[in-house]
């Protein structure tokens, strides 16, 4: 197992720049997961690391090594490919034994690096089967197999479970997991999905646009987003950002949303720390408050529509010109056109630079 | 799942089994023809209307391997007895078999001969098309080659050219370098002739195999070439057989070439089956016979790959 550094990388397809300045490092052990949108460059950063793609510039470092020159089969690292890309005219076990044969292990250790791999994945008894013969978990399994029978120095997954189906998906989630957390292979995954991001990862590394956004522990990136893009990717339903006016200094202020003439107060350690450049505020559903009586600093409104998901229901009151989605418990309210309050939470208020989307806070 | 069809379904449904039937007849009826001349007598192959009916004989291909001579006279009833089963065949038919000299061997037709030089020209030349074929497809599906386009327009524009346009240049040009009548010139030939197809079927195969089959090799520590071997080369042998049998076949069939850049050393049995016909009365039956066997290692080969062929001729559209 290795760490992995990342220094700087920049990729060209061609004019198109993919990749900008990317820079990071992946601990020995650690469960790295890349997110973002298709098109990003999460793709091709875990590429860039396989050897898979080479960089227009920078360096990779694998255990303090610079391998970005160096040849795939070289780096040490192993790849599972959404696809899962068994070798359709082997078997399972010979797909197994595959990146053995490469190291010329022995016929006795490579049987017993087979087995052992099929125990730990539980697909033993699939061992003389051909891949078309597999379901789409069991291909997964015997890719993952593939992956780490060589002991590899890091395992790199692009979307490996994205192809198989949400019951599927939730299993082989929770097998990944306990898979790592027994293995403690340094591991990178790349997703789209940001429930399999939270759930998986020790730090989740967010891109958009082939710029690294924010790096970070999954509560980290979901309480503190560095940014817009990171504010709105994390989190489902999406949070509320809207542009904001703020009146008022030190003691506190009142916070203006979508041109409204009424205001929510926000206490001086909240809001104490902005310097009256444009703002815009985030705040998730959860941190949009509804009541049905007259709460302190509320402002009354009228609901727009009410999603109900089961477990909680979705409202979407208006507040001047914008629209704020809140979460409410199932039921709270019977429909649109009804009157209600609507408080925020500060403590779970973001404010951005409006024109560079950075977020600002204070000291805490 | 209709169980009651209507009558017009049903008609419809015989019609089509008619037309198929006909179109079947049509098709095989050369193949008959050949195939029955070639096990007839002499005198039964050109009766009008044909014989249907007959007592199937081997002798026109015993009469295809030996050289033979018109007997002057009936030979004497010792000298019929003495002769092994298959010279009487000859001997039957009113001509003797040439020996060299009193007691050397039997003289060859030379059909042999040929056919063997059709085999070594057609294997070589196809296993070099195919494998030049599908490491130049690798190259085109897999690299980014300037002027890619360019290129493959320009390896099909080989074959535009009909045969008889550059024959004669050929000729010219492979008697100057001492290559005509010989195996290596015509290898040459069919294996440029050929290698244009082989590319572009190659590519086409070749781009439907999954990028992912050789990262993932590579990753898991092997070189390209390697790769190239163990994962794409088994991928790609549905089609790798789809294409050695067109080549095969091409090469086997070509008739023009042949006739012009070889007469006696490197001859293949194309240009020699007819030129038999020409040389005193026509024997019918040593001709078909000779085309009969002739027609044998397509068909095996065909015969051989059909489970590779199958699959081939979807030209990968039932791969996931």
């Amino acid at each position: 197992m290795a760490e992995i550094e990342i220094r700087n990388i920049g990729k060209f397809f061609g004019p198109v720049e993919v990749l900008k300045d990317v820079s990071m490092t992946i601990a020995d052990g650690e469960f790295v997961v890349m997110l973002g949108e298709s098109g990003c460059g999460k793709t091709t950063t875990l590429r860039a690391i396989a050897g898979l793609e080479s960089v227009t510039s920078g360096k990779i470092l694998i255990d303090g090594e610079e391998v970005q020159d160096k040849k795939a089969s070289e780096r040490d690292i192993a790849f599972v490919f959404q696809s899962f890309s068994l070798y359709p005219h082997m078997t399972v076990y010979e797909n197994i034994a595959f990146p053995l044969r490469a190291v010329r292990m022995n016929a006795s250790d490579r049987q017993a690096a087979v087995k052992e791999v099929a125990e730990i994945l539980r697909i033993e008894p699939l061992l003389n089967r051909k891949p078309s013969a597999l379901s789409g978990g069991d291909m997964q399994r015997v890719a993952i197999g593939r992956a780490l029978v060589r002991r590899p120095k890091a395992l790199l997954m692009d979307e490996p479970i994205g192809a198989l189906d949400a019951t599927l998906r939730e299993q082989m989630r929770a097998e990944i997991k306990r898979l790592h957390i027994s293995r403690g292979s340094t591991s990178v995954y790349v997703t789209h999905d940001q429930i399999e991001a939270m759930s998986l990862a020790d730090r989740i590394v967010i891109m958009n646009d082939g710029i690294l956004q924010q790096i970070g522990a999954p509560e980290e990136v979901y309480l503190r987003p560095a940014n817009l893009f990171v504010a709105q990717f994390v989190g489902s339903p999406v949070m509320n950002v809207t542009d904001v006016a703020l009146e008022g200094g030190d003691g506190g202020a009142s916070v203006m949303i979508g041109g409204d003439k009424q205001g929510f107060h926000f206490p001086g350690q909240v809001v104490g720390h902005l310097n009256g450049a444009p703002l815009s505020l985030g705040i998730r559903p959860e941190a949009v408050l509804l009541s049905h009586d007259a709460a302190h600093g509320a402002i009354e409104v009228e609901t727009t529509n009410v999603e109900p998901l089961g477990s909680h229901d979705i409202v979407d009151v208006r507040v001047g010109e914008t629209v704020l989605r809140s979460r409410t418990e199932a039921g709270f309210v019977s429909g649109e056109g009804q009157k209600v309050w609507v408080g925020l939470d500060p403590l779970q208020a973001h404010f951005f630079d409006r024109d560079s989307g950075q977020a600002l806070r204070g000291a805490n | 799942m209709a169980a009651v069809r209507s009558q017009r379904e049903v008609w419809t449904n015989r019609a089509a089994i008619l037309a198929v039937l006909v179109a079947l007849v049509v098709m095989l009826a050369p193949i008959y023809w050949i195939t029955s001349t070639a096990f007839k007598p002499r005198n039964l192959a050109t009766t009008v209307p044909p014989t249907v009916v007959f007592e199937p004989t081997i002798a026109p291909f015993v009469k295809l391997f030996v050289k033979r001579s018109q007997l002057r006279e009936p030979v004497s009833e010792e000298v019929y007895d003495a002769a092994p089963w298959w010279e009487q065949m000859v001997l039957d038919g009113g001509e003797k078999v040439v020996r060299r000299g009193r007691t050397g061997e039997v003289r060859s037709s030379g059909y042999g001969k040929r056919f063997t030089n059709s085999l070594i020209v057609s294997i070589i030349s196809t296993i070099l098309a195919v494998s030049m074929g599908t490491l130049t497809a690798y190259g085109f599906s897999r690299f980014r080659v300037k002027g890619e386009d360019d290129l493959l327009f320009f390896i099909l524009s080989t074959r535009m050219l009909p045969p008889v346009v550059v024959a004669i240049p050929m000729f010219l040009m492979y008697r100057t370098v001492g290559l005509n009548d010989t195996h290596l010139g015509l290898i040459i030939l069919y294996t440029a002739f050929n290698l244009s197809f082989s590319v572009w079927i190659m590519k086409g195969f070749i781009d439907e195999i999954p990028r992912e089959y050789e990262e993932a090799a590579l990753v898991d520590g092997y070189t390209r070439i390697q790769a190239f071997f163990k994962i794409v080369l088994p991928e790609a042998m549905t089609g790798i057989a789809a294409t050695a049998v067109f080549c095969f076949i091409t090469a086997w069939n070509e008739y023009a070439f042949a006739l012009i850049m070889t007469n006696r050393k490197a001859q293949t049995a194309p240009p020699f089956i007819p030129s038999q016909v020409g040389s005193g009365l026509p024997d019918w039956t040593v001709i078909a016979a000779g085309t009969f066997l002739f027609l044998l290692p397509v068909a095996i080969f065909t015969f051989l790959l059909r489970n590779h062929l199958l699959r081939g001729m979807s030209f990968g559209a039932i791969r996931k």
